[in-house]
């Protein structure tokens, strides 16, 4: 039996979060800003049609479109609300993979002896929109390269489900390669004097020439065209290869006392992120930018993979000290866990006993802090960072959600 | 600065509405009425003796000699008592939607506002403004924000 992939996407999903919220906002054009307050990360479809793009900054965007409303970007929300779609799909299929805040795979199953699947796509799709009041598209399909193409190409509030090898052929020829993401313009060209201009083209080349023209992951793209399933669903997401924490240092900082506060803090921040993807690692950059445009870095290496505080901070200590220019003034610090491992499992090394004391007490502050909410118990070097914990326009981050960009 | 407010025809009542009928604008579907500070009289809706009402914002045409020739007054200002000979009572401004430097954007209330009376008895608003957030600048340009009712951007 075959089975289905659905790809799920919400519809400008942080302007629909925003309605969720603030009903009022609905119908009209809305940009939510990126956060420095300098870019719009979202558009609504009525600002879209004036002509503002994802990155267009504050002020053409309000050339463009004079009467749209700007709100601030709420990433906690935006999580909270992705979280809660997540669940609701959890109730219609085994299988979800989140593959980023507002898009999900998952295996598409009838709801019932009675409901085919476009049946059920239009179902949840509608369940969403009741539940959650979020409008989300819906493409299921034979692959996860189909199901993303019909979903991009359903949208809005769409509920496509394409079964059968001549509506996938029929829907194919309508879109331009490029559709395919990953195919963009320079691939594109290299596709087109073969005469492969739409997806349909594409997925009846020779898959020897794809694979000769856009290598081994476009000979995989060409076999899920074509209806032969390579990527798999994943549950969970593979460890990422990088996790990083940090941004701008809010204005000019040559004092070390206070770099070092920055410092302890995105430690914090990203140990909140290790712990969520459920990863430690075993090294630990610190890179900072300077006010004359150039750059350094640190990097300590530890023996075990860790997500403890005292590890990190030691290690954060020995890296700073290496990015460090005394007397220059910096403007933006990145703290990086560069060598990701999974949490369980891992070889300790033999020279390192665990040290159960510390391990308890990291359990206990992140307990606390899950609790009573972040940065309740924080270590004291931050303390000369009051402007930015008790700055209220701050009280959720400066740039942190998972599986997206920010500005 | 922030020199707008919108706020929709809903939140209104009908007759008001009638009055100001050339500052009702359509946005998106919904009707709402714009209080500019360029229109002529500028006012301001506010919360005054538990009624909503329209009132003069500020004294841009110095009818009143004593009044500044603002629309705006500082927290500062207000918090050291500089208005307190001429009575004032704080008053909430609601709005939907405020405007700075052709900037809409959404709040949850309003904004706060300093309501004084004329030698007259007329009521006239100030808005309260503090120093701007960081974000606030970068999304405005604006060096002073609103005094937001309950909220910080
Ligand atoms: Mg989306």
């Amino acid at each position: 039996m075959t089975t289905f992939v659905a790809h799920l996407d919400a519809d400008c999903y942080y302007v629909s979060a925003e309605r969720v919220r603030h009903p009022d906002l609905t119908d009209k054009p809305v940009g939510v800003l990126g956060n420095n307050g300098a870019c719009v990360i979202a558009k609504s479809y009525e600002m879209k049609a004036h002509g503002v793009k994802t990155g267009t900054p504050i002020w053409d965007a309000a050339k463009l479109c004079p009467h749209g409303v700007y709100v601030k970007r709420d990433f906690y929300w935006y999580e909270v609300l992705s979280r809660k779609m997540l669940g609701i799909v959890g109730t219609f299929s085994p299988r979800v993979e989140y593959y980023s805040v507002d898009e999900f795979f998952f295996e598409a199953i009838p709801t019932s002896h009675r409901t085919d699947l476009p049946g059920t796509a239009t179902k949840i799709r509608d369940y969403i929109r009741e539940a959650a009041g979020l409008p989300v598209t819906i493409g299921v399909a034979r692959t996860r390269t189909l199901a993303k193409l019909f979903s991009d190409t359903g949208k809005p509030f769409g509920a496509v489900a394409v079964l059968t090898r001549d509506h996938e052929r029929e829907l194919l020829a309508k879109m331009p390669v490029t559709e395919i993401s990953g195919i963009g313009g320079k691939r594109a060209d290299r596709l087109a004097p073969y005469g492969i201009r739409t997806c349909l083209d594409l997925a009846d080349a020779d898959g020897r020439l794809v694979n000769k023209l856009l290598t081994k992951t476009g000979y995989e793209i060409w076999l899920e065209l074509n209806g032969t399933p390579v990527m798999p669903i994943r549950p969970e997401r593979p460890p990422h290869q990088v996790l990083a924490r940090g941004g701008s240092l809010m204005g000019n900082v040559d004092d070390p006392k206070l770099l070092w506060a920055w410092c302890v803090r995105h430690v914090e921040r990203l140990i909140e992120e290790l712990r969520y993807h459920n990863v430690r690692t075993t090294t630990l950059a610190i890179q900072l930018d300077w006010k004359d445009g150039t750059g350094t870095g640190g990097t300590t290496s530890m023996p075990v993979p860790t997500d403890r505080f005292d590890d990190l901070l030691d290690a954060a200590r020995t890296s700073l000290r290496r990015a460090y220019i005394p007397g220059a003034t910096a403007t933006h610090m990145h703290v990086m866990a560069t060598e990701l491992r999974r949490a369980k499992g891992f070889q300790l090394s033999l020279f390192d006993a665990p040290d159960p004391k510390k391990e308890k007490l990291a359990a206990t502050k992140h307990a606390i802090n899950e609790k009573f909410g972040r940065f309740k118990v924080r270590s004291a070097a931050t303390l000369y960072l009051p402007a930015v914990y008790r700055d209220p326009a701050n009280d959720f981050d400066i740039c942190d959600i998972r599986g997206k960009v920010c500005f | 600065m922030c020199t707008a407010v919108a706020l929709p025809t809903s939140e209104l009542p009908d007759i008001v509405v009638e009055q100001l009928i050339d500052r009702v604008h359509t946005r998106g579907g919904e009707r709402e009425v714009r209080f500019d500070w360029r229109s002529v009289p500028a006012l301001l809706p506010v919360w005054w003796n538990g009624r909503l009402q329209v009132v003069k914002w500020g004294n841009r045409d110095r009818s009143e000699r004593k009044l500044p020739p603002t629309g705006w007054t500082w927290r500062e200002t207000v918090e050291k008592g500089k208005w307190s000979a001429i009575e004032p009572e704080p008053v909430e401004v609601p709005a939907a939607y405020v405007m700075t430097n052709g900037v809409w954007f959404r709040v949850k209330q309003g904004v706060r506002g300093l309501l004084v009376r004329t030698r007259t008895g007329e009521p006239v608003v100030y808005l309260i403004c503090e120093p701007s957030t960081r974000y606030y600048r970068v999304m405005t340009r604006a060096t002073w924000m609103p005094v937001l009712i309950d909220e910080v951007i």
